[in-house]
Parts: structure tokens; sequence; C-alpha cells
């Protein structure tokens, strides 16, 4: 059952890739890799300077806010009986992780209440738009016929693999956590707490330091689900793209099961482990907002 | 040093040597820094367990975050890479 799951997956890699080789032009053949984050406006929507049209990403991010409600809803509105099913048992250890290993940790105890909706839920959402990102979903630019249809090729594709979405995660969280420390502690004294206990004379250094540090984290939050989530599914798409690269069928030995190694890798560790550290992250740095150490 | 055996590079076989060799050695040397830390945390985290195995399941989480935090690190020299690629 296990074998067969695999070969269905690989087969299913290997599907948008042989669509692609037939529309790539000669001269660049390893084009195709960039071209997956290239974003057409499918619903072209523009209000003055703002250009809201729906787009891959956007489909995704919506599929995944969609997902992640769903996965609430179902898990955690049961009837709590008196044998737990195992419904309930799976929703109490998302509950308990997003509690334990993530609230716990960063918030202290007087702001839990107010801010583990915020974690938990960026937890849920991040974990579910990465998962949307390792399941080929026909939602591609590319088009291929069946039966006289044109249907989009599946695809994978993860809306947090655009800096753009990650951004504006991070972005909540920033300013949530600024917000946060000068309604806490008031706006001097939240601003006094940046700078750590240093003689007088190393102040001018350390200060613009502290500020950098500041609008950095904004970047490290950001650019780590990003980065991470683009390096995956490049170097998915890369050892499957070596068959039309090379013109070599025969690579497709070596090259899906390489492929589907990192494709493992990437849906069993990293997808979990970057949704756990932007939610632990998140509640550490408005946790030490909220109670600064000095 | 670098920067001049960039300029070479990009000199002699045009632009894109340079911008192939910018690449490798973000990512190369961002791969060589987190392969260090990466292993200096599951190694530490192998001698704690085995001092302490009752403190595995608290350790466990402070693992996974140096985990991430480090590897992270990857992909920052990749994104730089990718930059001088893309952009110069």
């Amino acid at each position: 059952m296990k074998r067969l799951g695999l070969l269905v997956f690989g087969v299913a890699l290997t599907l948008p890739s042989a669509a692609l080789a037939a529309s790539a032009p000669e001269e660049d053949k390893g084009a195709f890799i960039s071209e997956e984050w290239e974003l057409h406006d499918w619903i072209p929507i523009h209000l003055g300077p703002i250009d809201m049209s729906i787009n891959k990403a956007v489909a995704y991010l919506l599929l995944g806010a969609l997902c992640s409600c769903l996965i609430g809803i179902v898990l955690m509105r049961v009837k709590v009986g008196k044998d737990p099913t195992r419904r309930q048992a799976l929703g109490e250890t998302i509950y308990e992780v997003a509690q334990v290993q993530v609230a716990e940790q960063g918030l202290p105890t007087k702001a839990i209440g107010r801010w583990f909706p915020y974690v938990a839920s960026l937890m849920v959402f991040i974990w579910t738009v990465n998962m949307l990102g390792f399941i080929p979903l026909p939602l591609s630019d590319e088009k291929v016929t069946i039966f006289g249809v044109e249907v989009p090729t599946l695809a994978i594709f993860a809306a947090t693999s655009t800096l753009s979405v990650t951004l504006a995660l991070a972005l909540m969280t920033w300013t949530f956590t600024h917000v946060e420390g000068i309604r806490a502690n008031g706006l001097w004294k939240y601003l006094k707490s940046w700078i750590p206990d240093v003689p007088r004379v190393m102040l001018p250094l350390i200060i613009p330091l502290e500020i950098l540090g500041q609008l950095m984290r904004l970047i490290s939050l950001s650019v780590r689900l990003y980065a991470n989530m683009l390096a995956g599914h490049m170097l998915i798409l890369t050892f499957v793209g070596l068959i039309i690269v090379l013109e070599n069928v025969f690579l497709a030995f070596v090259a899906v099961p390489a492929a589907a190694v990192f494709y493992l890798f990437e849906v069993v560790i990293v997808v979990s482990i970057q949704a756990y550290i932007f939610a632990a992250l998140s509640a550490i740095y408005i946790g030490s907002a909220i109670e600064p150490e000095h | 040093m670098l920067s001049s055996f960039f300029f070479l590079a990009a000199a002699e076989d045009g632009a894109d040597a340079g911008k192939a060799i910018a690449l490798a050695l973000g990512i190369g040397l961002g791969a060589l820094g987190a392969g260090v830390g990466i292993g200096n945390i599951f190694g530490s985290m192998i001698q704690a367990v085995a001092r302490q195995p009752e403190l595995r399941s608290e350790l466990q989480g402070i693992q996974w975050l140096g985990f991430a935090l480090t590897e992270a690190v990857v992909f920052y020299g990749l994104i730089g890479g990718l930059l001088a690629y893309v952009l110069v």
C-alpha cells in the first residue's frame, strides 16, 4: 500500500514537468523552474493604485484559509464524551502543542489569554498553507487538454514561497510586538528596555545596533519561512527538471527517487518545524516586549 | 581578494560566470556554517540525553528551535546568491 502510494506520487510529480517540457522554449530549457513563481492575474481587480487581483498565490492562500478554518471546526467542535474519539484526540494534540510548546514558552502568564488565539491560529494557518504547497493541485498556469477539455496541470506551489505573504505575516507579529510593548510598559520605558546595561561610552554604538536589530527581526522572520519553502520546491523541481534539461528519460530512475526523498524531508520535517518556529518566535517576541528582562 | 576574483571571472568569461560563482559561493559558504552549527546542536542534544534521559521531552523543543534558526542561515546565503544572480 505504501509502495503504491509512493509510485502514484512519483507519477504525479512527473506529470506537470512533462507538460512543461512541451511548452518550454528551446534556448533556455531550465527557465521553467523560475516560471513557476511568476504570478499571472487570473481575475484582475484594481482598486485605484491597489492591485488586488486574484493570482495563483492568492488562490492558494484562500484555499489555505478555508482548510485551516475547517481543521479548527472539525477537530475542535466535538462533543466531549467519556471515551475520546480519534478526532478529539487529534484536536487535543494540536491544542496542546500550541498551548505548551508555543504559548507557554514565550508568553508571560498574564498575556496567554489574549495572545494564545493569535499564535495558535498562526501555527495552524502556516502549517496548512505549507502542507497545501506539497499536494499536487490543478492550480497552475499551464493547460493540458484531456478529452477535449482544457484543464490546468497538476503542480506544487506554496503561497508561503512568495515573499509578500511571509512578509505580511511577519509584519503583523512585528506590529503587535511594539503595540503590546508600548501598551504594557509605556512608550519611554519600552524604548529604554531595548538597550542593555552597558557603559555610557558604548551607547552611541549600541543604540543604532539595537534599532537595526528590531528591523532585522522582521527580515529574519519572513525570509526564514519564505526561503525554506522556496528552496524546498526548487530542489524538487530541479531534480525532476534534470530529465528535461539533459533530455534523457533514463535519468528518471535517479531523479524521481531523489526528488521523492527531498519531498518526504520537506513534508515530514520542514513543514511542521517552520510553522512551529514562526508561531514560537512570534510568542517569544510578543512576550519579551510585554515583560522586558530589565 | 574575493571581489577581485569575481571581477576577473566577470571580465573574462562574461557576466554569467561571475553570477554563477556568486550563487554557488552564497549557498556553499552558507551551508558550510550551518552544517557545523546543526552538527553542534544534535551532538549536544545526544550528549545531554545520554546524561539525563528524563529531560528528553523538555530539550526537544529547544533542539528544534535551534535547528530551525541555524538551518535558516543556508537560505540567507541562498537568497543573497539569488539576488546576485538575478539583479546584478
